[in-house]
């Protein structure tokens, strides 16, 4: 059995080199799924684009870019990603990080916590986020009930809380996957400089600030990286709790984008952010990959 | 120096085990609110209720179980589809360099763009095709992540086989063809067989692109998942069923994948 496109006489006889026809299936696909949406966006993005009025359709040129400038919902949304993304990822390193040094030494049965520490990261988002509505809810969640036989009373979903208390969800779910990319990197740290450090006398402390983390350094900005790009798409917890409120107070950007265009039909508004939103992504990606192939190649 | 090397085997287990506590408590809550009626589930601190089937029941009889079969087509549709052509686009990657770095960041740049850019033109796509509602709209959605995913993490996995397996088979007069289909294939299997687990879960956890392409009959797991957000009280328990039926698979599969997540997930920084 093999696929006849690639292995056909015809195919042979038009001279298209190997390498490439092994691109052709994914090429055909991408172009399918990904390409055509990705230039039909761009279109839309420069023209009056609703999707209540498809054939009514106008060119408005930069327009819809230029008006995101003075957009408050826009900036809003923008600045609840950044806090979300900034708490999250931050105490997800902060935990990740000592939780893998715990895995990486000699800690009895480490490989069985590594492994159950891990399931988190392998459920959907949406279970995660109903399952914390539930535990956080303050007439019908254990959480709340046990804050309030100590004495604290906390409205988890109120405005002051609610983008926090998103966050916190953020760190249950993906502090797991966070302590495994950093364990992977000290346990692909060489040996010899800590060899040297204990015959020198240096203490646990000094080695971890002197030698983990000097050498850690393209690990935790991968990793850093890695988990920022895929915090700032949150849109479950989002959809499942809050669905942006109390007022705007927790909308993020994806679901602001998603409610603009599909809840307002206003798909050339959409569209104009979504770019935007992409190109800050694209920005990280860089970077990411260029700490990537530095380290590849040093 | 005994003493302080069991000192600081405690300290770790204790934080471990902490750890432990806060990852398996949610589950807990929620296997013990699948148990109980409404009446006991405004109780959340009662410990004393009868347990009982009638959630487990009621989420049989809905349209949880045909979602879940949907997720399951979506899921061996995306992973097998990913496979088929994102296989040998890997093998042109890593061993004929095709477009070199680039392409390699074009590859994974493609796994990270944010949904919010593809879902309006593929909405219109499906539904200008009459593809709109079907598996076939959620399973091309899938794809666009899905594909690129699989790819990049093939390309790493073909980098560290080395090519005198495929070499030798050239010299023994297989074809280029032969070479990679019947001598590096089948030396990969592992490799294949963690993408295709990884791009069945990422498939099966999607609710963005699946919320806005599938309806009625077609929509999948993590869609009637979220349709239990009106919070009703009465519902609270078969949520917490259903929510279970979603996550135990993947939590059993998460045992077979774990130690591929970094090479999948980690962007190629440390080969785990």
């Amino acid at each position: 059995m093999r696929p006849p496109l690639l292995h056909s006489r015809s195919v042979d006889e038009t001279m298209i080199p190997f390498k490439y026809r092994l691109l052709l299936p994914m090429a055909v696909t991408l172009a399918a799924v990904l390409i055509y949406p990705l230039l039909f966006s761009l279109w839309a993005s420069l023209h009056d684009y609703r999707l209540t009025a498809v054939g009514d359709v106008r060119w408005v040129g930069l327009e819809h870019y230029a008006a995101l400038a003075t957009n408050r919902s826009f900036w809003n949304a923008m600045r609840n990603t950044v806090i979300f993304v900034a708490v999250a990822v931050g105490l997800e390193f902060a935990l990740g990080f000592l939780l893998a040094i715990l895995l990486h030494r000699a800690t009895p049965f480490r490989h069985v916590f590594r492994a159950l520490l891990l399931t988190p990261a392998f459920i959907t988002p949406i279970a995660v986020g109903l399952i914390f509505r539930f535990l956080l809810n303050s007439q019908l969640g254990v959480i709340p009930h046990l804050l309030r036989s100590v004495g604290v009373d906390v409205d988890w979903f109120g405005p002051n809380l609610a983008l926090f208390s998103l966050a916190l969800i953020d760190v249950w779910q993906w502090t797991p996957f966070m302590m495994l990319l950093l364990l992977a990197g000290l346990e692909a740290l060489p040996p010899e400089p800590f060899e040297a450090a204990r015959v020198d006398g240096a203490t646990g402390w000094q080695a971890l600030r002197h030698i983990t983390f000097p050498l850690m350094r393209p690990v935790i900005l991968a990793s850093l990286l890695i988990r920022m790009l895929d915090a700032f798409k949150v849109y479950e917890y989002v959809y499942a709790i809050t669905r942006g409120g109390p007022g705007e107070s927790t909308e993020t950007i994806q679901y602001h984008i998603y409610r603009v265009g599909f809840l307002y039909y206003r798909a050339g508004e959409a569209a104009a952010m979504a770019y935007v939103l992409m190109a800050v992504i694209l920005l990280f990606v860089v970077v990411l990959f260029y700490v990537v192939r530095r380290e590849a190649t040093s | 120096m005994k003493f302080r090397r069991y000192a600081g085997d405690a300290a770790a287990l204790f934080i471990l085990c902490a750890a432990l506590v806060a990852v398996f408590f949610p589950y807990m809550f929620i296997l013990i609110a699948s148990l109980k009626d409404a009446a006991a589930i405004n109780r959340p601190l009662d410990w004393g209720f009868t347990p009982t089937l009638a959630n487990w029941a009621a989420v049989v009889r809905s349209d949880i179980p045909r979602q879940a079969w949907n997720s399951l087509v979506v899921g061996a549709l995306t992973a097998a589809i990913s496979l088929a052509t994102g296989a040998p686009a890997a093998y042109a990657f890593s061993r004929f360099r095709v477009g070199g770095d680039a392409a390699r960041f074009v590859v994974l740049s493609a796994q990270m763009l944010p949904p919010a850019v593809l879902i309006v033109p593929l909405f219109l796509l499906m539904y200008n095709i009459r593809l709109l509602n079907t598996l076939w709209a959620v399973t091309a959605a899938h794809l666009t992540f899905i594909l690129p995913f699989v790819v990049w993490f093939l390309i790493g996995f073909f980098d560290d086989i080395p090519r005198d397996l495929e070499e030798q088979a050239m010299v023994d007069g297989c074809t280029q063809w032969q070479a990679f289909y019947r001598v590096l294939l089948p030396t990969a299997r592992p490799g294949l067989g963690a993408a295709a687990l990884f791009a069945f879960i990422l498939s099966w956890n999607d609710l963005f692109y699946a919320l806005l392409l599938s309806g009625g009959d077609s929509r999948t797991l993590p869609v009637g998942v979220a349709g239990y957000w009106t919070f009703r009280g009465v519902e609270l328990g078969q949520m917490s069923a259903a929510i279970l039926l979603s996550i135990t698979p993947m939590i059993v599969l998460s045992f077979l994948v774990q130690r591929y997540l970094v090479r999948g997930f980690g962007g190629g920084i440390v080969k785990g």
